[in-house]
């Protein structure tokens, strides 16, 4: 007997394992009132700056809690436990992002609690971490003032895969040649309608406004699954 | 960088696909990649064989078909030996 080579149809996506846990986590989220937030950005841009002061703003009111990828080290999660809310370190080895069954992992042994909001930082990085769904309800792509303002054109992926652009470290535009005009013309251009907010975690600018931005979506959601 | 992840999917894909046809020798597999999925060609096509590593579709290789404007990452076709 000769072996014939035959070619069979197939529909499968290469992402399928990945978009099943996250699937199953939106879900969990969902059942359990948690409006979950991820952060993507270069290394730099200010996730953990602006996750530290977050923390501390919604934790009077609301139970929060934060999981942070990195390639080595525990220094973010050391950093955010300042903020006194539970806190989990994913260290991720080699890999240049975060898979939606590491966080079902890294959340599983924190087991923070009924929460209102949970933050996943992301490793630095503008490329990989589009690829892959953390069964988050909004991702935030941050991009700071001291980057290029074309950022958005060279990275669209990134752009096309989150929800709102934060631009951070506001307090230090004019130190280089970034033009913010630009800026939001490249993300517009690159994502058209994408809400952009701006801000400054050492000046406190535009901080109400993020606050407030992430209270409405958590209600909107809420009312979404009602 | 995270093709490798992604060759990882394809071949978990393909290979829960010959299961349930109850297996076969794999010669290749043809993947529709769209230009908006982040994942560059040549980077997976390297990290591909090293994913097949001990699963049925060593020694397979990859057919690529680029697709412009999408962010498809999907398995359309098997070459298998019957």
């Amino acid at each position: 007997m000769t072996l014939k080579t035959r070619l069979v149809e197939v529909r499968a996506n290469a992402l399928k394992q990945n978009d099943l846990a996250a699937r199953a986590l939106r879900r969990r989220f969902e059942e359990a009132g948690t409006f979950v937030v991820s952060l993507v950005s270069s290394p730099g841009a200010g996730k953990t700056t602006l996750l530290e002061a977050t923390l501390r703003r919604l934790r009077e009111r609301r139970r929060v809690a934060a999981l942070v990828g990195d390639l080595a080290t525990d220094n973010d999660a050391r950093r955010l436990s300042r903020a006194e809310v539970p806190v989990r370190q994913i260290s991720t080895g080699t890999m240049c992002h975060l898979e939606a069954a590491m966080v079902e992992r890294a959340l599983d042994d924190l087991a923070p609690g009924p929460l209102d909001f949970l933050f996943i930082e992301n490793v630095g990085n503008l490329v990989c971490p589009a690829s892959f769904d953390l069964g988050e309800a909004l991702r935030a792509v941050l991009f700071s003032v001291t980057e290029g303002d074309d950022k958005p054109l060279k990275y669209p992926t990134i752009f096309n895969s989150s929800d709102v652009a934060v631009l951070t470290k506001l307090d230090l535009l004019g130190a280089g040649d970034f033009d913010l005009a630009q800026a939001r013309a490249n993300i517009e251009a690159v994502r058209p309608g994408m809400e952009v907010l701006e801000l400054s975690t050492r000046s406190g600018a535009g901080w109400e406004r993020w606050i407030d931005f992430l209270e409405s979506k958590r209600n909107q959601a809420e009312e979404g699954t009602r | 960088m995270h093709e490798l992840s992604i060759a990882l999917g394809i071949v978990e894909a393909v290979a829960e696909e010959l299961d349930h046809r109850g297996g076969g020798r794999v010669r290749a597999v043809h993947l529709r990649l769209g230009a908006l999925s982040g994942v560059a060609k040549e980077a997976l096509k390297s990290a591909y064989p090293l994913a097949c590593e001990g699963s049925p579709l060593e020694g397979s290789s990859l057919v690529v078909l680029d697709v412009a404007e999408s962010r498809d990452l999907l398995v359309t076709a098997m070459e298998l030996d019957e």
